[in-house]
């Protein structure tokens, strides 16, 4: 199985919902506008690793919100941010908790959308720490391994949804 | 044992400390009674999942192998590596802090929360906060704490003590949160389902995280040269503890530290699978604090973040330097050794646990952070071996708690009973402290020896009342188990007889030669699997011979009378190593002998010589199944046709349960493949252990936990039944045959009687 296969048999594994897309801003924003089709509160995060253009159209979806407080962020229905990575055998993504407001959006809202482009999945999570994968761009400061939406069985049942996401939706470029 | 030393059952704070064994005992009762439900059924969940995430990891020994060797290169260097990090932090902006007591780490947080002016902290879930105090240090100077991680919110709620090391409130069932919170909250909200309450929870936390002035977390890892943390979490409170708050402070045992961010890599891969049996958690930060993202998101207000990372030793240092409890260091706080063990799946960490730290690995914890009474509730670890492939960094959690075994009995003991036990049974100094109950179990060859030779006496004498109650006052053996019979005559006087009666006509050159090593658990209890194991040897043309009737330590080291098993291992080993010289493979019934054999005479065979006898005997002793098989399949011989399991009187559908520690030596699963090839029909036991494991199940403090246990055993025959006829109840362990006999009240047969009662010879 390639890498792309089985990082998406794994992802799903981890309750995340996946698709696969063209690499265009137009796509990018009819697979969100598909995915969450009465957001009314979505914060669109800024792009560092993939070109910045790709996330234009998303940015002028109706619902989109511009504000940056944290009182702003915690009320968003959806988060949009970009993944420097994805880990084929867990299904993780790898998203910037330091870099503007992608920590904040993919924790924040009630739905996680990240975009990850298909030359950044790896095989396992240890490729994120050697200069020979990624090109060393694993080997950044501050990121978190993103495996499903948030859980707990701590209420007795599992849930998903609780102070982080309760749905993840992953969109890979190819 | 004051009966007012027993705590009321209103909280299971009162039970958090077991310095005294009647509070352990009041402990078991209370957890079976109200805990028991939803521990079992949470722990039993996250064992299985363990197995399934564990086998999906093709390198799974291998990173077990490298996570370990980090683990004992990072705690050579531990000096070395403290000020490295503590260079990382600062270059990063941080601020260090070297916390030598508990006080030291809990003063410097407070004063750090004082000058910050903090008054809401919000904190993710930390093993090391609970170890020394923090909440109760911040509160009293008027500084409210709420705990995010959401069991670690219901224990809050509920002021409890963490019942695992990963699932703090598994012992809580839905039903008991639902009425938890509804008292403590006065709410006619609906909490009547995992979501309802998860939503209670969260929108209350949610308020937190956005005005908290401070984060406190733990950290799973640490890396030395980058100052970079690793945390594991599900909920995404950690995410929001390190990301929201102005202020973050990470508090963290000295033994997290690792050289390097590369190393960072095998725990990541093990720590999810071997603690929640996940391939990941749902999050895993990888954060080198004070993080930036705050100057994007500041609310207008505190630009800068700032950072504390304060290491805990609170005795770390002592426990680096005490030769056994050191590999409690080595630990990563995945659980696994907790979900793995019966007895733990019983009862759960509010009474197999202490203050902070629960399960197999939590006494070496207790003992280390706290004292060694705090540790007594480690006598719950039967040394069943279970957990010893479970551990991720490859600790010997039985051997930890073996040692303090041994060390408990020596603190607990007075000196004229000690005197006493050298005088009467020549018993080494360094065991003198043991019970009584630990002495009698511990030297059953010596029951075992007049017990036979007696055994008219003996056997008559046990059925007795009067001596049961005796039994049960002085030496703790419960009345309501019945005693295994003595029995005369022994296997080696037995089998002399019959080597004389019918001297076999030998095979001119036997491709097998072996010895059956006469463990006194089959010599002197059941002679008669010792013979039937000759005959299947003969069948398939095994030369086989019987050894002398040899101690081989385990019944002492069970017992934590480690001197004494050294001692009984050395002359058993050098014994073994005569035939050994002979070309002779050791055959052994019992599986905890073989168990000795295998793993623990590693620890107690010592010197250059005696460490390469032990890579012998590892090498060449073998389970009597094991062995059958073994020479089947080297000889291109056909078990169906040796072995018919048609001709069995007893029927061809078994239920096998295999032995514990046969499991762990991997010697139940070849036992299993020959009865499948002779033609049985076999369903195994789906347990870790029978809950019996020895002497276990005969103490009278204990034999409520041992039955408890069981019946998860008994269950699955039921089961396995439900759907036809009977199955023969075939096990192979003895103890296991005493508990599987006690709850099905039927005959329980050994793998080689079944054989033997069918064996049709080779080539005949």
């Amino acid at each position: 199985m390639d890498l792309l296969d089985q990082f998406e048999s794994a992802a799903r594994e981890a309750a995340a919902t996946v698709e696969r897309i063209p690499r265009s801003p137009e796509a990018i924003a009819a697979a969100v506008a598909r995915a969450a089709p009465n957001a009314q509160r979505i914060a669109v995060a800024e792009l560092a690793d993939l070109p910045s253009e790709l996330f234009d159209d998303c940015r002028r979806l109706p619902g989109v919100f511009t504000g940056r407080t944290k009182k702003e962020l915690s009320a968003a229905e959806v988060g949009i941010t970009e993944a420097f990575a994805g880990v084929a055998r867990t299904g993780s993504l790898c998203v910037a908790v330091d870099q503007a407001d992608t920590g904040y959006a993919s924790l924040l809202a009630r739905t996680h959308i990240a975009v990850l482009a298909v030359e950044d999945i790896v095989e396992r999570p240890a490729d994120l720490f050697r200069p020979d994968r990624l090109n060393g761009k694993g080997l950044r400061r501050n990121y978190v391994f993103v495996t499903g939406p948030s859980a707990t069985a701590d209420m007795g049942p599992l849930v998903r949804g609780v102070h982080g996401p309760q749905r993840l939706h992953i969109l890979i470029l190819v | 044992m004051a009966a007012s030393s027993i705590p009321s059952l209103d909280s299971p704070r009162a039970f958090a400390n077991k310095s005294q064994k009647s509070v352990l005992v009041a402990a078991i009762r209370m957890a079976l009674r109200v805990e028991g439900p939803a521990v079992r059924h949470n722990v039993q969940t996250l064992n299985r999942n363990r197995y399934i995430a564990t086998a999906a990891i093709p390198d799974y020994e291998a990173l077990k192998d490298r996570a370990r060797a980090i683990k004992e290169r990072a705690l050579a260097r531990q000096e070395e590596l403290v000020a490295t990090l503590e260079a990382s932090v600062n270059r990063n902006g941080g601020h260090f802090f070297f916390a030598r007591t508990a006080e030291d780490a809990t003063r410097y947080a407070a004063e750090v929360c004082k000058r910050k002016g903090v008054r809401l902290v919000v904190k993710a879930k930390s093993m090391t906060s609970e170890e020394i105090g923090l909440n109760h240090v911040l509160e009293k100077i008027g500084i409210e704490v709420a705990e995010s991680d959401l069991a670690e919110f219901i224990l809050q709620v509920a002021d409890e003590q963490p019942s695992h090391i990963v699932g703090p409130a598994l012992h809580y069932s839905r039903e008991r949160i639902t009425e938890l919170f509804k008292r403590k909250f006065e709410t006619h909200l609906p909490l009547d389902t995992g979501e309802e309450l998860t939503k209670f929870a969260r929108e209350k936390l949610r308020e937190k995280f956005l005005q908290a002035d401070a984060g406190i977390s733990g950290a799973n890892f640490v890396a030395a040269d980058s100052g970079t943390l690793v945390l594991v979490e599900s909920e995404g409170n950690i995410r929001m503890t390190t990301l929201v708050p102005p202020l973050h402070i990470a508090i963290t045992g000295v033994e997290k530290i690792v050289p390097s961010r590369e190393d960072l890599g095998p725990f990541i891969e093990l720590l999810a699978a071997s603690g929640t049996g996940q391939p990941m958690t749902s999050y895993t930060s990888v954060i080198t604090p004070p993080l930036r993202a705050a100057r994007v998101i500041t609310d207008g207000a505190e630009p800068e973040r700032e950072f504390h990372l304060v290491i805990v030793d609170n005795g770390r240092s002592k426990m680096r330097q005490d030769p056994v409890l050191q590999e409690a260091l080595y630990c990563i706080r995945c659980g696994a050794c907790s979900n793995c063990c019966a007895n733990f799946q019983a009862v759960g960490g509010h009474a197999f646990g202490g203050e902070t730290y629960s399960g197999g690995i939590g006494g070496a914890w207790e003992a280390g952070t706290h004292d060694l009474a705090r540790a007594r509730f480690s006598d719950l670890c039967t040394g069943c071996s279970r957990c010893v492939p479970q551990c991720p960094v490859r600790i010997d959690i039985p051997w930890l708690n073996t040692v303090l075994r041994q060390r408990l009995s020596q603190h607990d003991s007075s000196a004229a009973s000690r005197a006493m036990k050298q005088v009467l049974a020549g018993a080494p100094a360094a065991d003198a402290g043991a019970s009584l109950q630990k002495f009698f179990f511990g030297r059953y060859d010596i029951a075992g020896k007049w017990g036979s030779r007696l055994a008219w006496l003996a056997n008559g004498m046990s059925r007795l009342s009067l001596t049961r109650s005796l039994l049960e006052s002085f030496v703790g053996l419960d009345r309501r188990r019945d005693l295994p019979p003595f029995a005369s005559p022994t296997l080696v006087a037995a089998a002399r007889r019959r080597a004389k009666r019918n001297r076999p006509a030998q095979a001119l050159a036997a491709r097998h030669k072996a010895v059956l090593f006469a463990d006194i658990f089959t010599n002197y209890g059941s002679p008669e699997r010792g013979l039937a194991t000759l005959r299947v040897l003969e069948a398939i043309g095994v030369d086989i011979v019987v050894s002398d009737a040899l101690p081989d330590g385990r019944a002492a080291l069970s017992q934590g009378m480690i001197s004494t098993a050294a001692k009984q291992a050395r002359r058993t080993a050098a014994r073994l190593a005569q035939y050994l010289a002979e070309g002779r493979d050791i055959v052994v019934v019992e599986p905890s002998v073989l168990a000795m054999f295998r793993l623990d005479y590693r620890r107690l065979l010592e010197g250059d010589a005696d460490r390469k006898l032990f890579e012998s005997l590892r090498a060449r002793s073998f389970d009597a199944a094991e062995y059958v098989w073994k020479c089947i399949q080297e000889d291109g011989l056909d078990a169906a046709a040796i072995f018919p399991a048609a001709r069995s009187p007893r029927g061809a559908r078994l239920f096998y349960h295999g032995h514990c520690q046969q499991k762990t030596i991997g010697s139940a699963a070849p036992t299993e493949a020959l009865l499948r090839a002779a033609g049985f029909d076999v369903v195994t036991s789906q347990v870790e252990c029978c809950g019996m494991a020895g002497s276990f199940g005969y103490k009278k403090e204990y034999y409520d936990l041992s039955l408890a246990v069981g019946r998860d055993l008994f269950g699955q025959v039921q089961l396995a039944e439900a759907q036809g006829e009977r199955r023969v109840i075939v096990a192979t362990g003895t103890s296991c045959q005493e508990q599987l006999h006690a709850g099905m009240q039927r005959e329980i047969v050994h793998p080689m009687e079944l054989l033997a009662e069918i064996a049709q010879p080779a080539g005949a």
